[in-house]
Order: C-alpha cells, then structure tokens, then sequence
C-alpha cells in the first residue's frame, strides 16, 4: 500500500464535524456502499458458522497446517463461564428498568414469519432520538421522550406516524353543553399537516387533501432575509436512503402548526444478526420514556380527562376530574347542565405510557 | 420526574482506563504477542470482574459497551504494534467475559477500517497467527457492527472537554524513517543526482548557468535521517537503559559493553524483531527469552510510573498502617475491618491481596 500519496478525504465517510458532538454532514446510501464494498458477504450475513467450518475455512484461507490448527484451538478456547447461575438472580426492582428490559427481550432477535418481510442484509438500521416539545419549563430537554429504529428503505411518512405526541390528541373547544360530542374532534384528524427538516431541506407530508405545505411561510421568510435558499421535498416519497444527514445533529419536526420537536439521529449502522429482522414491526420502539400523569382531584383513581374553568363546583380553578367524577358532579341523572362552568377535554401528557 | 440519578459508568471510566493500562503494560513487558501470554496476565489479574457489582441491567450494558470501546482505542493507531495486539486480545476477552444477554456488540467506524486492514496485513505479513485467528473468530462469531460513529452522539456539548493524556510508553514509534533508510531510495537517489550531474557537463552552455538541485542531497538526506534515528533511540528507549542495569546475567553483559545509545537501543530492536517472529519459532525462543526477561525486570530499580508498578508490587513504601503495627505491638484479634465502599485505598488493596 503506498504510503506516500495524501488520504483523499472521501465525504461519504463520516467524520466529526465538531469532536464528540456531531459529524459532517454525509448521504446514507453512500454510506452503505462504501461498508459494503469494504467487507466480504459473509461479515454482515445473518448465518453464522459453526467452530468446524470456520477452523476449515481458516485453515484453507491461511495456508496453516492441521497441527497449527489444533494448537491455536487449544489455546483460544474460552472458559465455560463459571457464573452461570448469578444471570438467572434477580438483578433490580427498579421500575423503569423492567420496562427498559421488557422492550429489549421483545425486540431482540425476533424474526417474521414469512421470509419477505425480513430486512436483507447490508440494510442500513438508524437510532433516532425525538424529545420533548418545549412548552413548559419542566421538560427536560436533554432526556428524549422516545427512541426509534429505522431502516434505510423507510420512509420519513412512517417515522411521522410513530411519534406520539400529547398535542395531537387535543381537542378544541368547549364542550359543557355538549360532553358526551367531545371525541369526534381530535386533532390528529383535523390538522394533518407536518413537516421534516433536516440540512436546509423541508419535506412536507402530502398525502391526504387536506394537508398543506406549512414550510412555505419559511421558506419565503428567509428568501426575503437573504438566507440561503431552503428547498421542499415530500416526506412520503423520501426514504432514509436517499438523505444527506449529519449524525448527532439536530434537526426538526414540526406538527400541528406550532407543535416543534427536536430529532437526533444518533446511530448509523448496518443490520445485524440480533436485530429485530422483521420489517413490519419497524418503526422499532427501543426506549420510551414515562411520564407522570395527572390524576382526578376527586378520586384520585383515574386519570384527569376533563378541565373546568369559571366553576362553581369546583375546588380550584382551574380543576381536573375524571369522566366519571365530571359527570357525576355536574350533570344531572337526566344529563342536564347543572350550574355555570366551562369545560375542556383534557389530554394528559402521560397518555401514551 | 424525580432527581436525575447519577450513572455508574460516567464515574468508571477513569478506573477502568487505568486498569486497562496497567494490563497492557504487564503484557507489553512480556515482549511477547501471542494469546496465551495475554490470558495469563489476564487470569492473573482477575480481570473478568470488572463487570462485577452493576445492579442495573441499563447501567450494565452502558458499563459493557464502554469497555468495549476502551479496548477498540487501544487496538487503533497511535499505539505501537504490541499494544494494538493487546487491544485485540482485550476486545476478545471483554466480548466473552461480559454478563449482558444478549451480548453488546464492538462497534468498529467506518474511519478506522483503513487502519485495521493495514494491521491485519502487517499480522500477516509477520506470520502471527494467532492474532489473525483471534480477529477471524471476532467475525465470525458476529460480534461487530459496523458503525458511521465509535460512539452515540446526541449533540451533547461537553462543559470541560476531557483531554485523556495517552500513555507515552505505549506510542509506537515511527518507522517510517528506518524503512526509508532499509529501502533503496538513497542510492537511487545519488545515482539519478550523478546523472543528472553527468548529462549537465555534457550540455556545456547550460552546466554553469543552471542548478536544480543542492549538490550534496543525498549526503545531507543520510545525515538528518541517522540523526533522527539516534533522538528516537535516545529519548524513547533511554528510560529503558536504567532497568537493565546492574544485572549479572548474560543478556545484561552483552549490552554493558555497547555504547549507551546502543544499549538504548536493543529495546526498540526487540519490538521491531517482535513483528518478524512468526508463530511457530516462538515456541522454544519466547519461553527463554521470557525466563532472561523475567529476570532482568525484578532488578530494575527505576522506570515510568506503570511498569514499576506492575513489576513490583513488593516494592511500594510501606503504608502508615503497615508501620504502625509494624512500630506498635498488635494482636490480630484487635484489628477490626473497615470495609471501603467507596473506590479502593491502600490498605484496601492490601487486604485484599492478603486474602487472595
């Protein structure tokens, strides 16, 4: 190999941009073909060998003889592990642990049942961090409030509709004369609309008629400021293969209007034996983070789902009941209005737990 | 959500490097690459139960990974030959003795590939074949990913950027100039420069008006490269000089009677001739030369901080609790035992030795 010529700085491999925090942009696609040309079929293959055929082939591969074979053997033989037994002990009653472990036994090594629906090898597998919008000072913004696995041959559609978030389940409006008309509004129905960005690009979601492109005020904002220029693409026809990402970066989700999430890709790598294989359960839910919920001020039992203002009943305002306790404090048997108030749905942030 | 509660790994990391350290002296001080060595050393410092003492599954698997990347550091460049083979066999051991299921994998970045082919090649090329074994049955077993990144990022800005000093004695030491000086360029080199010289006194009009190149390059080229090749055998391997000292072995007289800088020398030598031994030879010469070794260490007396520490550890000044009851007259039935829960000092460290 000739030393002497300079190391082309080739962009498809991905290198620090700033040290530890996030790399230089680089195409994910590119990126996979330059792993792939770099490594023999049978590195990222799902098939493993057994001992026998790899001492074979290493035997063959090498030149070693039979004798050289059997002594390498010997000597790079591990140790029966001796602790068996302290796996099967009760390592922690920490809650968010047995959570954390319940998801990882589901995922791992889980294989479909028809051979179409698995990830073919070389696949690339994306971890992808969505936070917290910031709407109240409590959030903590540097905890995500779920992680997700892709692959490359999704698309940005599908990651769209796996993140859950609280405010698309709102409901505006005021409901006390009519409680029981509430759920037909929500607003994951009404305001379809949304939008990704990632290195200057928006990629809107045009698949229903009702959504609309809310990247063009942007983009038309920053063309009068003398930005550089941001351009559009669909979501629905941009797979993950064909984005120009950086890793540790943060980039934009944007939905119900004004309802802004950060996103970080965090890990790029190709698939591999003990992943989940199977390509319907992707986008993959590997860490989901609980909030506490809010429960009802007069039972204390269930979770509040309705808010009152300007309430005469009520011990504060504004105060949060459950259905049951709502209904029963303010309507009568007959399902009259008792009273002044004014109510609201409420969703609570835990809804999703 | 209550307090944030503190990870077990961000404050093990420090210790873990060190020990990861003191291993890779003690196996760089048996001047050897092969894997049996490497277990041994391994097995004798009990090194299997770092993954000891994690309660929590998360913590555990953070804690695994990040041993497994401390050994992929030290299996990648700037770290000399042997170091790098250590880092390996590291990777290996981490990768089995680990306590997650299903195990957490090494994730190689794609930057470093360039890096580890060239080193395969060299094990190669050296006919070492248990390390190539050793990489072979890594993939096989599929115990890589083969990553964009060596770490997760997730834009986390650092307040104090940590700069981890590396371990000077486990640098590898150029070796560009003394395959400049073993390949022939040199003599090409003067030989085209007389030509040119030669074709320039032919053309007469050109000869005195025009000069390309210094006269004496080649001259000059040999003198800056031997002097470099004296400061590196000066400055690296002169700390080495002082452990071979006072010695009535063979080995020790031979080198007595060469010059200083030659002396200095015969470590780099035995690390450049660590790359040419091949598997097989080294069944009967590596058990001598290890049987000399042994013995030219325990009568060392001075050296970097690490080897001494890993060479003797009889050696250490005596603890004040040592003293005491050494000055004191105390039965052992007096002495009760505190138990440190925090990380281990002196007098843990010795009891606990006591014990094993």
């Amino acid at each position: 190999m000739a030393s002497s010529h300079p190391p082309t700085s080739n962009s498809n491999i991905p290198d620090y941009e700033y040290l530890d925090v996030n790399t230089k942009p680089f195409h994910v696609g590119s990126f996979r073909n330059e792993w792939l040309n770099r490594l023999k079929p049978s590195d990222y293959s799902y098939q493993r060998d057994d001992d026998d055929t790899f001492d074979a082939n290493f035997m063959k591969e090498m030149g070693v003889g039979a004798e050289t074979m059997a002594e390498l053997k010997s000597i790079c033989r591990q140790r029966k592990k001796r602790q068996d037994h302290r796996a099967n002990q009760k390592m922690s009653k920490n809650r968010h642990d047995l959570y954390a472990d319940e998801l990882e036994r589901l995922i791992v090594g889980r294989k479909p049942e028809s051979t179409a629906d698995i990830i073919p090898e070389g696949e690339i597998v994306l971890t992808i961090n969505v936070y917290y919008p910031i709407t109240s000072e409590r959030i903590n913004t540097s905890r995500p409030h779920m992680s997700l696995l892709m692959t490359g041959s999704h698309s940005l559609a599908e990651l769209r509709d796996a993140i859950c978030c609280v405010s698309d389940l709102q409901v505006c409006g005021e409901f006390s004369n009519t409680p029981d008309l509430a759920p037909d509004f929500i607003s994951k129905d009404l305001f379809k609309s949304s939008f990704f960005f990632f290195e200057g690009v928006f990629y809107n979601d045009m698949r229903f008629p009702e959504c609309q492109d809310i990247s063009k005020t942007t983009i038309e904002w920053a063309k009068a400021r003398n930005y550089p220029a941001f351009t559009q693409a669909k979501m629905e026809d941009t797979r993950f293969m064909d984005l120009t990402i950086k890793v540790g970066f943060p980039y934009l989700y944007c939905h119900q209007g004004d309802c802004e999430h950060l996103v970080i890709i965090t890990d790029i790598r190709l698939a591999h034996k003990s992943d989940c294989l199977d390509k319907k359960l992707y986008p993959l839910l590997i860490r989901k983070d609980r909030l506490l919920t809010q429960k009802c001020t007069v039972c204390h039992l269930f979770i509040g789902r309705w808010f009152t203002t300007n309430d005469q009943y009520a011990p504060s305002d504004p105060c949060l009941f459950c259905d049951k306790c709502f209904r029963a404090l303010h309507y009568d048997a007959a399902g009259n209005k008792l009273g002044e108030f004014l109510a609201y749905p409420y969703v609570d942030q835990g809804a999703f737990n | 959500m209550p307090r944030f509660q503190s990870v077990y790994c961000d404050f093990f990391y420090t210790p873990l490097t060190e020990d990861v350290e003191q291993l890779l002296a003690r196996f760089q001080q048996t001047d050897s690459v092969r894997y049996e060595v490497f277990s041994a050393v391994w097995r004798e410092m009990g090194f299997s139960d770092v993954f000891h003492g994690v309660t929590r599954v998360g913590e555990l698997k953070r804690f695994c990974r990040v041993t497994l990347a401390t050994a992929l550091k030290y299996f990648l460049p700037p770290y000399s030959y042997q170091i790098r083979v250590g880092g390996l066999y590291l990777m290996f051991a981490f990768y089995h003795t680990q306590l997650a299921a299903p195990p957490v994998k090494i994730r190689v970045p794609l930057r470093d590939w360039a890096q580890v082919q060239k080193f395969l090649k060299d094990s190669v090329d050296s006919g070492h074949m248990d390390v190539l074994y050793i990489y072979q049955k890594l993939v096989s077993i599929k115990a890589i990913h083969y990553t964009a990144m060596p770490h997760f990022l997730s834009f986390q800005k650092q307040r104090k950027p940590k700069k981890e000093p590396v371990c000077a004695d486990f640098i590898g030491r150029t070796t560009a100039i003394q395959e400049l000086t073993s390949s022939d360029m040199l003599e090409e080199l003067t030989n085209i420069q007389n030509q040119y010289e030669k074709l320039k006194q032919a053309t007469a009009e050109v000869s005195s008006q025009v000069n390309m190149t210094h006269r004496d390059l080649s001259t000059r080229l040999q003198k800056c490269m031997s002097e470099f090749l004296t400061w590196q055998q000066k400055t690296y391997s002169g700390n080495q000089k002082n452990k071979k000292s006072g010695d009535d072995d063979e080995e020790e007289e031979e080198e007595e009677e060469e010059t200083p800088a030659e002396a200095s020398s015969s470590r780099a030598r035995l690390l450049s001739s660590i790359k040419q031994k091949s598997y097989k030879n080294v069944q009967e010469a590596s058990k001598s030369r290890r049987h000399r070794q042994a013995e030219a260490v325990e009568s060392s007396s001075s050296g970097p901080e690490h080897v001494q520490e890993a060479a003797q550890q009889k050696k250490r000044p005596v603890s004040l609790r040592a003293r005491t009851t050494k000055n004191l007259p105390m039965t052992d039935e007096n002495i009760t035992q505190i138990w440190h829960l925090s990380a281990p000092d002196e007098q843990a460290m010795i009891r606990k030795r006591s014990f094993n």
